[in-house]
């Protein structure tokens, strides 16, 4: 096939797809525009979250880029069908889920921005690309100030990477769209979204495509964070090494839904095979540090339940596995519940989304009780000049 | 250790571990409290003479000598025992002893003089004496107590060995230290920073870049979680019952109710259940911060 029938191909596969996008905003009770919103900046997916009346409205762009030769033709039908893509010395970069369409029908690797859920070193356009898929998916604020809440992740503990660039590139991004920009772990995000009827005590992990994030909170504080260097990647790429398969196979084999980890009946070099046993490997080796950090640590004597969470923790029997070997492990805390995120690859988000909607509702509160003060003040001197006056 | 001290320095801080106390011993605590409560002791018994002889002045001379010595024996040893109880200055105890030998000789002097020789101007030296004895005993008193109440305004004056107090640091507590250090100087050097894309201008953006946003999923979420998030983190901030908001939903809920068919209502009861058991946990929670 050569290189415009690709790209015919292309379009019209992406044409399949219906677009909706919202475009006002919404005005509560009050009067007030909802300014907040959440931002799950990962290594596959960038999601951001926020509430338009009764619903709450989540927007996903996958976080990659591919590169095309440019010619005007191409441009031509990339804008007629809508697709994202910047032009820059000749070439042309398309971003998102085309990325991911596009790199299938041309036989290429999408580029990653991020890698083990931070910036990806290796890459030198990462922070423009990047740049251009969060603005698009966080969109422009709709007022002074409006309150962001990003994720970032914990630091390793089994890598020697430190996330604290990452975090703070991130945050200035944002800030510099003009958002009031605060920075939240992962695991607590997670915490925020699932664990609201245990006031927000318990554990939470982000099981993610880079990182694994987990977090020990008591009553909304963070005790314990930590993240391990293997995700839905790293079972990606070890499926992929042992069955010879390509990773984009392996990545549409785990995410079909049936697909079911912890079947004992599987064939011989079968993926499902292989992905339950990578799967296996990859929970033992979250909850054995879990348990190493938990040594290191003094929790309070409560219980805390288990939230579960991220895009790599959706396939059928991931908690079931997750459950049943967290269950034999003994730990040093008391694990009453074990909670499933109903919805898990926009947990992080929605968690992002809670704690600026709290930040949102404290700021006015603040301003309000100032306003009044001032007011009380303003009514306080004119009662004086009266009575000076009489 | 208290021979170790310098004999000039005053001794201004009430310290439990210092030496001046140890120096003193229990004794003096025992002695101080012994007087106190014997002086109590016969101080009482002195006015209970005074009703039981009906005290006046034609009362037999040996009443009026009893309870003239009970009582002034009873004030001497109660003014004793307080300033025993005190940490005395250098020449503190001295003036306690002397001014006591003061009070009990004026008395021993009144035993002998009364009632053959009790005359003018006997009557004004002895008076005299005890009186002054008194004096002495009681400025004492007060002295010390002054003196304590400026020492513990200033730092102990401790002779030439220095108390140094030794908080010892484990090693997780330095190595956390150092962390919280360097995360706080990073942080503040990173906020100085002024991060722009060198590349930016570079880029000719596609037609959909303004329109299209990302793909869109919308789901029904009251967030209540947000609400709680808040209540947890400020407990302080909670309604209290019985204000007029919870009450006006608490009267629509029930107006909600009655006014519902019979199925919607189970439900509804259910809901109510919920959000009771809900709202129980947390003034719970506000009730135990």
């Amino acid at each position: 096939m050569d290189y415009v029938t690709r790209l015919w191909v292309g379009v019209n596969i992406r044409n399949l797809f219906k677009e909706n996008v919202a475009t006002f905003h919404y005005i509560n009770k009050d009067g007030d525009v909802e300014m907040a919103k959440g931002l799950d900046i990962g290594t596959m997916n960038i999601i951001c979250a926020e509430k338009e009346g009764e619903d709450v409205v989540f927007m996903q762009q996958r976080n990659a880029f591919m590169e095309l030769e440019s010619s005007d033709l191409t441009k031509t039908m990339l804008d007629t069908s809508k697709v994202l893509y910047v032009e820059e010395d000749g070439g042309i970069s398309l971003l998102g889920e085309d990325a991911f369409r596009f790199a299938t029908i041309f036989e290429k690797e999408a580029k990653r921005p991020m890698k083990r859920g931070i910036i990806c070193s290796d890459e030198k356009n990462a922070i423009p690309m990047m740049k251009l898929i969060v603005e698009r998916v966080l969109g422009t604020p709709k007022g002074q100030k409006e309150v962001l809440y990003i994720s970032s992740p914990a630091d390793p503990v089994d890598l020697d990477i430190n996330v604290l660039y990452h975090r703070k590139t991130m945050e200035a991004l944002a800030k510099k769209m003009k958002y009031d920009t605060h920075v939240i772990d992962e695991g607590l995000a997670v915490i925020y979204s699932e664990l609201a009827d245990y006031n927000f005590t318990g554990l939470g992990v982000s099981v993610g495509a880079g990182l694994t994030n987990v977090t020990l909170a008591y009553l909304a504080t963070p005790l314990m964070s930590f993240s391990i260097g293997k995700g839905g990647d790293w079972i990606d790429e070890q499926v992929s090494k042992t069955t010879g398969l390509p990773k984009e196979h392996v990545c549409a084999t785990k995410e079909q839904a049936g697909s079911t980890l912890g079947t004992t009946d599987v064939d011989f070099g079968s993926v499902k095979g292989a992905l339950t046993v990578y799967y296996d490997a990859l929970i033992t080796y979250i909850i054995k540090n879990l348990d190493r950090r938990l040594a290191q640590i003094a929790p309070p004597k409560v219980s805390f339940p288990v939230a579960v969470a991220g895009g790599s923790s959706i396939p059928k029997g991931f908690f079931d596995l997750f459950e049943k070997k967290l269950r034999e492990t003994k730990l040093k805390i008391e694990i009453p519940t074990m909670i499933r995120a109903k919805d898990p690859l926009h947990s992080v988000a929605r968690g992002c989304l809670i704690a600026a909607r709290t930040q949102e509702a404290a700021g006015k509160r603040a301003t309000t009780a100032a306003t009044a003060i001032t007011t009380q003040k303003k009514t306080q001197g004119k009662t004086k000049t009266t009575g000076k006056k009489k | 250790m208290g021979s170790e001290m310098h004999k000039d320095q005053i001794i201004v801080n009430d310290d439990a571990s210092s030496s001046g106390i140890i120096h003193r011993g229990v004794l003096s605590y025992y002695l101080g409290s012994v007087f106190f409560m014997a002086g109590i002791a016969l101080l009482a018994m002195g006015v209970a003479f005074i009703m039981i002889f009906k005290i006046h002045y034609t009362s037999l001379p040996e009443e009026i000598l009893l309870t003239a010595v009970f009582m002034g024996v009873g004030i001497t040893l109660i003014l004793t025992g307080i300033n025993l109880m005190m940490k005395q200055t250098k020449y503190g105890y001295g003036i306690v002893g002397g001014s006591a030998f003061m009070s009990l000789s004026a008395l021993s002097l009144f035993v002998y003089a009364y009632p053959h020789k009790w005359y003018y101007p006997f009557i004004s030296y002895v008076f005299s004496l005890f009186v002054a004895g008194f004096l002495v005993l009681m400025g004492n008193a007060f002295a010390n107590v002054t003196l304590k109440m400026i020492g513990n305004r200033f730092e102990s004056v401790v002779g030439k060995e220095e108390k140094a107090e030794v908080k010892i640091y484990t090693d997780e507590e330095i190595e956390r230290d150092i962390e919280e250090a360097t995360r706080k100087s990073v942080d503040a050097a990173i906020d100085k920073l002024d991060f722009t894309l060198a590349d930016a201008k570079d880029l000719t953006l596609g037609a959909s870049c303004t329109k299209v946003r990302g793909n869109i999923v919308r789901v029904k979420d009251d967030m209540d979680e947000a609400r709680i998030l808040k209540i947890t983190r400020n407990p302080a901030e909670t309604d209290k019952w019985g204000s007029i908001g919870i009450d006006k939903v608490s009267m629509q809920l029930s107006n909600a109710l009655e006014n519902q068919p019979s199925i919607e209502k189970d439900r509804l009861v259910e809901i109510t259940k919920d959000f009771e058991r809900k709202i129980k946990g947390i003034v719970d929670l506000v009730k135990s911060k």
